[in-house]
């Protein structure tokens, strides 16, 4: 169909990446302190890692290629998890050490911060690349 | 005597200034209407000009619609621009029928 | 005839600036897609764009802007903020983004200008 929005492929897979970022981000905080997930290990933080790929298809409207970005893959967090002393509780283990999930919800709630405002900006690339598009069509036009 | 001797050799000479005629029947005046063409081959040049244009802007349309990479403002201004050139040729083409009837219209 | 019409310096040039935002735009939301990936580096116009355009201009050539080519490429001046080497700074990007759907407003409304000026001098009527 019509191709009137300049960029959009770009903005629609950074879109996408930044949800799929906000996604892993709240399952952290959801399990922050899953002791027992369904392996019966604690749970691992999971991160996603991006990477740029090379667009040349439809959205770019003067035919350069120009970068995109996808999330490459969503990985679990190598750290350990972290061990706290806590003799009651029911996955202490012999020395009454919990293992917790290895999710720091402050730097999860700053990431989420990050990747919302991200969002944000490739929102703002989309608006204008519209307005741009609607002003082209009014060249010539007699109000 | 010495008058007739003098003007003999111009006399002599008369034969060969010829007259050269112009081509066609216009004079250049501006680079607008270039030598040995009339009226009837400019106003052809003009038409097929117009004629190019729109032909340009069909073609950045049928891009258009079908899909390919045209930047939309370019489409936009080759078809104000083909519109353009039409309204010029429908004006002089208006103002040609005008001074035509005016001329009918004179009394002899 | 019709070419001489439209093959004005400033409406030549006035086109050039349009192609050349749309293809910034581009280049910024690029740009911004990447602003959280690693590595990635800015990119943007070719700097010889603008001056070439000046030239060309100054010299009243349409014919010399028309044959211009804006294209990108990666800019040279942009300093990493972050560990991971990713040189884009999102409140700058965000102002160019602003300014470049700016100059494509003044760009259509100059071409606008012209263009129902053409069909007042055609006409003599406005509209």
């Amino acid at each position: 169909m019509l191709n009137c929005l300049n960029g959009i492929t770009s903005t629609a897979a950074a879109l996408n990446a930044e949800r799929i970022r906000m996604d892993v981000i709240a399952e952290n905080i959801a399990n922050a302190h899953t002791t027992r997930s369904a392996d019966g290990k604690p749970y691992q933080r999971q991160q996603v890692v991006f990477e740029t790929v090379l667009q040349n298809q439809p959205g770019n409207i003067t035919g350069t290629p120009v970068s995109s970005v996808q999330v490459a893959r969503i990985e679990a967090d190598k750290h350990p998890p972290i061990l706290v002393h806590n003799p009651g509780h029911p996955d202490a283990d012999a020395h009454g050490m919990v293992a917790m999930p290895n999710v720091n919800v402050h730097q999860e709630m700053a990431d989420m911060l990050v990747a919302s405002r991200a969002f944000e900006a490739n929102l703002a690339v989309v608006r204008n690349a519209r307005s741009m598009a609607l002003q082209s069509l009014s060249i010539g036009k007699r109000s | 005597m010495n008058t007739l001797s003098a003007i003999r050799p111009v006399l002599q000479n008369l034969p060969q200034i010829q007259f050269t005629p112009k081509t066609g029947n216009a004079t250049p005046v501006n680079d607008f209407m270039p030598v040995g063409e009339t009226f009837d081959t400019t106003l052809r040049k003009f038409v097929g000009e117009v004629n190019t244009k729109q032909l340009a802007a069909q073609d950045v349309t049928k891009q258009l619609l079908g899909g390919q990479n045209v930047p939309l403002h370019q489409a936009m201004i080759a078809v104000e621009e083909a519109s353009v050139s039409f309204q010029l040729m429908v004006e002089v083409r208006n103002k040609l029928m005008d001074s035509y009837q005016e001329l009918m219209r004179m009394q002899i | 005839m019709i070419e001489a019409l439209f093959n004005q310096t400033n409406y030549a040039a006035t086109k050039k600036v349009l192609d050349a935002a749309m293809l910034r735009h581009e280049a910024i939301a690029a740009n911004l897609a990447n602003v959280e990936t690693p590595g990635y580096k800015r990119v943007d116009i070719a700097t010889s764009f603008s001056s070439e355009l000046n030239q060309a201009i100054a010299a009243h050539e349409p014919s010399r802007i028309n044959a211009l080519r804006p294209s990108l490429e990666l800019d040279s001046r942009a300093v990493a903020g972050t560990r991971d080497g990713n040189n884009i700074s999102l409140e700058t990007e965000l102002l160019n983004l602003q300014q470049n759907t700016l100059t494509h407003t003044v760009g259509t409304q100059l071409l606008s200008g012209a263009l129902l000026k053409l069909r007042l001098a055609i006409t003599g009527r406005s509209s």
